[in-house]
């Protein structure tokens, strides 16, 4: 036990310097006073009140929900139907889909940002929600491929052939045996994309129109400017509803598995899995 | 049945190979044509050469480069303890370490980069605590400097650091360093002839990813370096958006990117072929 004090202790420091601006920021947005200070001065409501007077702020929020809940839906759809052929099928150019599939992530996003930004503009859809949209599902399609895979990686196609056999249609057979066995994967995977495009900054900020600007990137453009409770009160908000969008999936689904998953990977996946975690949710 | 197989892997390949080519790989081929674009709208590789001409850009380039090699150092020297604390650790001790380390990743960057400025601005909670305490008379200047910047991206970045040194010592046999020791070696000479080298896949995978994401981290300088750090993904942002000189900031992107490959190969070309050579190739 004893050799384990000094690594404990640099442990612990190092994890509460990862999750110190989640500590401060919480206490700060409560501060009675016009500014920024430490300790909080006196407690007050006041920064929240004040968010229901920014209506840019509110309607980026529900801009980013939205955006992120249809990229959840189509990158999911998207992906799985990829993984599922990268997965039963062996046929030529394989190797290439599945390179191609996982290759948006070896790029930063700042290029991926500049690169759809030139090209949209030439086919008049750069400023629009569908351009938004469309870079990110890209960025988010990796990250469903590789969970659906992981989640294919155990499963049973004699399952499948059972219900061949006892006379099911494909459809059904797809319906009722294969989707449920995936539903973890898939369901990882909405999550994953859907936290990917809520968070993303450097993407989102070459491809927003001036009026409709996502959440993160409301607060980066207001942060530049002004520094005041403001942004910690609406901090505070995103913290504790990530929280518990977080809690909520983690009771309904098989999070932990699909965490063990992609925290655990074979060797040859382990150089991309980190590479996901980064430039993913990570999106700096 | 072949041409049913084919047309389901038509099917179901086809429309995340339409987003990619459609949202990636047209859109880089453009750019990079863009980026060989004069004022004239004709070929010419002028915008890489100006990296070279104009010192203020070469200048910009190195910052870059220092401030991501202090990432990848401040990370390696705070993550490297972590990691081997993990390693030592018991399965439920290690999942809470993983799950603490990994949950700021959950929230966006640009929050946690606010959460840094309340803490190290000139009213933040440091400079506060150590003026109260009159171990400083004047603020000190932990923001909008290249130390800021390193702050926050060692922030950012040192969980990839942490999980890619531990996966690489969970493989290691426990017996060895039990044997090192038996043998009489010391735990730090046990730490430098054992561990370490078997840990260096983990060492240089970490140091290589921290290192790339550094150099093209664009959030963090922008919010914690201000207009004093300019590195290169801010000017690259600012030829695009600001002054609209989409074929330099292309190539500002493209010679950024290219630069960041070249380190990098260098880099893990120079360790692997040395005398750790087998610890690779198993």
């Amino acid at each position: 036990m004893t050799k384990l004090k000094p690594l404990g202790l640099i442990t612990f420091f190092v994890l509460i310097l990862v999750n110190l601006p989640f500590l401060v920021i919480i206490p700060s947005s409560f501060t009675a006073a016009g500014y920024l200070s430490f300790p909080p001065e006196g407690f007050s409501w006041q920064w929240y009140t004040m968010i229901l007077e920014r209506p840019e702020f509110i309607e980026s929020f529900w801009f980013s929900i939205k955006l992120a809940a249809i990229t959840a839906v189509l990158a999911t759809l998207i992906g799985t139907l990829a993984a599922m052929a990268l997965h039963r099928y062996k046929f030529r150019g394989k190797g290439i889909i599945n390179g191609l599939l996982l290759s948006p992530l070896t790029v930063p996003s700042l290029i991926i940002g500049i690169a759809a930004l030139l090209f949209f503009t030439r086919i008049g859809i750069a400023g629009t929600f569908t351009g938004l949209l469309l870079a990110h599902i890209l960025i988010s399609i990796p990250y469903v491929v590789r969970l659906v895979l992981t989640g294919l990686s155990t499963f049973d196609y004699t399952l499948e052939k059972a219900g061949y056999m006892l006379g099911a249609r494909p459809l059904r057979v797809f319906w009722d045996i294969t989707l449920p066995l995936l539903r973890p994967a898939i369901v990882s995977g909405m999550i994953f994309s859907f936290l990917t495009s809520f968070d993303n900054v450097t993407v989102s900020l070459f491809l927003v129109a001036p009026d409709t600007t996502t959440l993160p990137l409301a607060i980066f453009t207001y942060m530049q400017e002004t520094l005041d409770p403001l942004v910690a009160s609406i901090s505070s908000v995103v913290i504790l509803l990530s929280l518990l969008f977080i809690v909520i999936l983690e009771r309904c689904t098989d999070w932990n598995g699909c965490l063990d998953s992609i925290l655990n990977p074979t060797k040859e996946e382990a150089q991309w899995t980190f590479t996901y975690y980064c430039n993913s949710i990570n999106s700096n | 049945m072949t041409m049913n197989k084919r047309l389901s892997i038509l099917l179901l390949t086809a429309p995340s190979m339409v987003v990619l080519l459609g949202v990636f790989l047209l859109p880089m081929l453009l750019m990079l044509l863009l980026s060989f674009q004069n004022d004239e709208q004709a070929f010419s590789v002028e915008n890489y050469l100006l990296f070279a001409k104009d010192p203020y850009y070469a200048e910009i380039m190195w910052r870059t480069i220092r401030v991501s090699l202090w990432t990848v150092l401040c990370s390696l020297v705070l993550g490297f303890p972590v990691a081997m604390f993990m390693a030592q650790a018991t399965g439920k001790m290690r999942g809470i370490v993983t799950m603490l380390i990994l949950a700021p990743h959950l929230i966006s960057v640009v929050i946690r980069n606010f959460g840094w400025v309340v803490v190290l601005g000139e009213k933040g909670w440091i400079n506060e605590v150590l003026l109260a305490l009159g171990l400083i008379k004047e603020p000190l200047r932990l923001l909008y400097n290249e130390l800021g910047v390193v702050i926050g991206l060692t922030d950012s970045f040192i969980a990839y650091m942490v999980l890619a040194i531990a996966t690489s010592l969970y493989a290691i046999d426990p017996s060895l360093s039990k044997a090192a020791s038996i043998l009489g070696a010391s735990r730090v000479r046990t730490f430098f002839t054992v561990t370490l080298p078997l840990s260096l896949p983990g060492l240089v995978a970490g140091t290589t990813l921290v290192f790339s994401l550094s150099m093209s981290a664009f959030v963090t300088p922008a919010l914690m370096g201000g207009t004093s750090v300019k590195v290169m993904p801010v000017i690259a942002y600012e030829q695009i958006m600001a002054t609209l000189n989409w074929p330099l900031g292309a190539a500002l992107a493209f010679l950024l990117l290219g630069s960041t490959i070249l380190l990098v190969t260098l880099y893990t070309r120079l360790i692997e072929t040395k005398r750790y050579k087998e610890v690779f190739s198993s």
